[in-house]
């Protein structure tokens, strides 16, 4: 009974004792992460490889993320070189790759955001106060860009940071508040512009539609005339005198012959002539 | 079975007797009270609501005690010293050992689903990536698996919804410095699951932001017009391409399938003047018409003249050469003829007054309806109608 418990416990206390020591000289890298090992807060070795790893148990192991990492700059207003505002939104994405590096001069994440930022910031400006608004916004954005990030990663080189810039983009480039309600203003008064431009033009074409008519009505209505004329000097031409007596009787019932004449006749009139004078006239 | 309850000593297997020991005697009532006639059962099988201290089988009637934690801990100390006190301690210790470890590599099972990977790291480093099915991982703390949704779609909604938008990011200055109110959404799915683990910090945020830097850059070369009407084919796939060439360069691993543009308007306060320019087009258009069928109007009442006046003028040229062919056969008898009979008629259709001014030396005085007008009255002459 006392062999068997002397076994166990001493079965036990390895046991114990082997955890312990694994617990100290064992550690694990993540694929996610890299490790800087220090001993009495000098960094001895990087770790770069995920996976398990040994240590002495007098050495501590600091983690960093190896993966690609968002900064996100704050909105800065910033001036092109034409004077004109623009509100700028950048983002940086970087890794850390030198893990003891990183840990002398920045230390940790916080420490590199600030850093990082107000790299960032400077360059910014230094890049749009060299560039007209309209290159930032449109033309030459991915140029800008370009030059941004060669300008930061020339200054994190310069610093030696242990990190690598990977990108900066620009996420949005707009226009300060007032000067977007003057951009608001503007397209307004364009499109009045253009609608007044519309409408001017749409009723020149009406009144040009409508001459155009009038003037080809009235040719054919001078056509018409000019044919009655030439009718009637074809007919009536052919004898002027009988053509004036026939009209004329025509005149003479169309006009006086509709019931509403008085007449004040001489007996002498040429209709009478038999009436005084008798069957002989 | 290990440790029976109901025989006080033991012959064990060295042939020494165990003497009965506490946990193994039964002689007194002990904290269950006194144990039932023996029928086999085990303890187990005993209905809870025995009350250890106060002796036996409760009646039907009373209430259960409150559970006391300190009695049951006591018991479950209890049992475990049977088990792994007593002489077949050293079987307990294997089976329970051998649960532990068998329990612990169970633990290495998984399945995957048919849209997802898993991805293995084996201390914390990536090992291999595994499809589809029931699948084995050494257990933790050596292997471990994560799963990753890699042949569902993902959407990506920039600009908000069309009940909740987000004005910060629709409005975008456009090529031709005009402001354009725009909505999209991206579809994406993982390519690569590994990649997609461990290669990028929160590869949803990155996505997103990518999509709005790639959005507004394409934007920035794009005027105004084409967005709004037959341009959007073209920002789509220049969006999608710009968004999958900057991914890449991330090494993100995932694929971006398209971008699709939900709405493009002008901004919600110029709206008003774009929609008047349309109204002016529309106008202009409809004055046009109007103005075509005016100039149709005209023309046609100057055909309709011209047709009236010369078939008049056609008409009366006709009858006038009929007559005058009379005419020239007796000129002087149709020129009496045609005034007698024209006379004739007009007379017959008038007022009268026949007054010799020879005689007459003081004015004449008409009576009034003299100068009545006359109801036609049909007489033989006017019914002949036409001068022939």
């Amino acid at each position: 009974m006392s062999r068997l418990n002397g076994q166990t416990i001493a079965a036990g206390v390895v046991a114990v004792a082997l955890v312990i020591l694994a617990n100290v000289t064992l550690y694990q890298v993540d694929q996610r992460q890299q490790a800087l090992v220090v001993r009495f807060g000098d960094p001895v070795r990087t770790v770069l490889t995920p996976g398990l790893h040994l240590k002495t148990p007098f050495e501590t192991v600091l983690k960093f993320d190896r993966r690609n990492i968002e900064l996100n700059a704050n909105e800065e207003e910033v001036t092109a070189a034409d004077q004109e505002r623009l509100v700028v939104d950048a983002f940086v994405r970087y890794r850390i790759t030198d893990p003891r590096q990183f840990y002398r001069t920045l230390g940790q994440e916080s420490v590199a955001k600030d850093r990082l930022e107000s790299i960032v910031n400077a360059a910014l400006r230094e890049e749009v106060g060299r560039s007209n608004s309209e290159d930032v916004i449109a033309g030459k954005r991915a140029q800008v860009m370009a030059a941004i990030r060669a300008r930061v990663a020339r200054q994190v080189d310069a610093s030696d940071l242990g990190v690598q810039i990977i990108d900066v983009r620009i996420k949005r480039a707009d226009l300060p508040a007032p000067n977007q309600q003057a951009v608001f203003e503007r397209m307004q008064t364009a499109r009045k512009q253009e609608a007044a431009q519309l409408r001017a033009i749409g009723d020149q074409r009406r009144r040009e539609i409508i001459a155009t008519a009038y003037e080809e009505a009235e040719n054919i209505r001078g056509d018409a005339d000019a044919k009655r004329a030439q009718m009637f000097a074809s007919s009536f031409g052919r004898d002027p005198n009988f053509a004036a007596f026939y009209r004329s009787m025509q005149a003479y019932e169309a006009s006086l012959g509709k019931g509403d004449t008085t007449l004040v006749l001489s007996p002498d009139s040429a209709f009478f002539r038999y009436f005084e004078k008798g069957p002989a006239g | 079975m290990p440790g029976s309850f109901y025989n006080p000593a033991k012959i064990s297997s060295d042939g020494k007797t165990t003497p009965p020991m506490p946990w193994n005697d039964n002689a007194g009532p002990g904290p269950w009270g006194s144990p039932p006639p023996s029928d086999g059962k085990k303890d187990g099988d005993r209905p809870r609501s025995d009350d250890p201290r106060s002796g036996g089988p409760r009646g039907p009637g009373g209430p259960p005690p409150p559970v006391d934690v300190n009695a049951l801990i006591e018991r479950l100390g209890q049992r475990l010293r049977q088990v792994f006190g007593g002489p077949g301690r050293s079987r307990a210790v294997a089976l329970s050992a051998a649960g532990v470890v068998g329990l612990w590599a169970v633990s290495g099972f998984y399945i995957v689903q048919p849209k997802e990977q898993a991805v293995i790291t084996t201390f914390g480093a990536y090992t291999r990536t595994a499809g589809p099915g029931l699948r084995y991982h050494l257990p933790y703390p050596f292997e471990a698996a994560e799963l990753v949704p890699v042949t569902t779609f993902q959407t990506l909604d920039v600009g908000g919804t069309a009940s909740q938008p987000i004005p910060a990011e629709r409005l975008m200055l456009t090529g031709d410095e005009n402001i354009v109110d725009l909505s999209f959404t991206v579809q994406w799915h993982v390519s690569d699951a590994a990649k997609y683990t461990f290669n990028v910090r929160e590869p949803d945020t990155v996505i997103k932001a990518v999509a709005e830097s790639a959005m507004r850059e394409v934007i920035g070369k794009t005027a105004l017009t084409p967005i709004l009407t037959n341009g959007r084919g073209q920002v789509q796939d220049q969006t999608r391409r710009l968004m999958q060439q900057i991914l890449d360069r991330y090494d993100i691993g995932v694929f971006v399938e398209g971008v699709q543009i939900q709405t493009a308007t002008t901004p919600a306060p110029v709206l008003d003047a774009y929609r008047d320019v349309q109204r002016a087009t529309q106008n202009a258009q409809s004055a046009a018409n109007v103005a075509q069928g005016e100039a149709a109007q005209i023309k046609q009442a100057a055909l309709g003249y011209r047709e009236q006046v010369v078939r008049e003028a056609a008409g009366d040229a006709a009858r006038f050469n009929q007559v005058y062919e009379q005419y020239k056969l007796a000129p002087a008898v149709t020129r009496e003829r045609l005034y007698i009979e024209t006379m004739q008629r007009v007379l017959a259709n008038s007022n009268k007054v026949i007054i010799d001014s020879k005689g007459a030396n003081a004015p004449v005085i008409l009576p009034s309806d003299t100068f009545r007008p006359r109801t036609s009255v049909p007489s033989a002459a006017a019914a002949e109608g036409a001068v022939r």
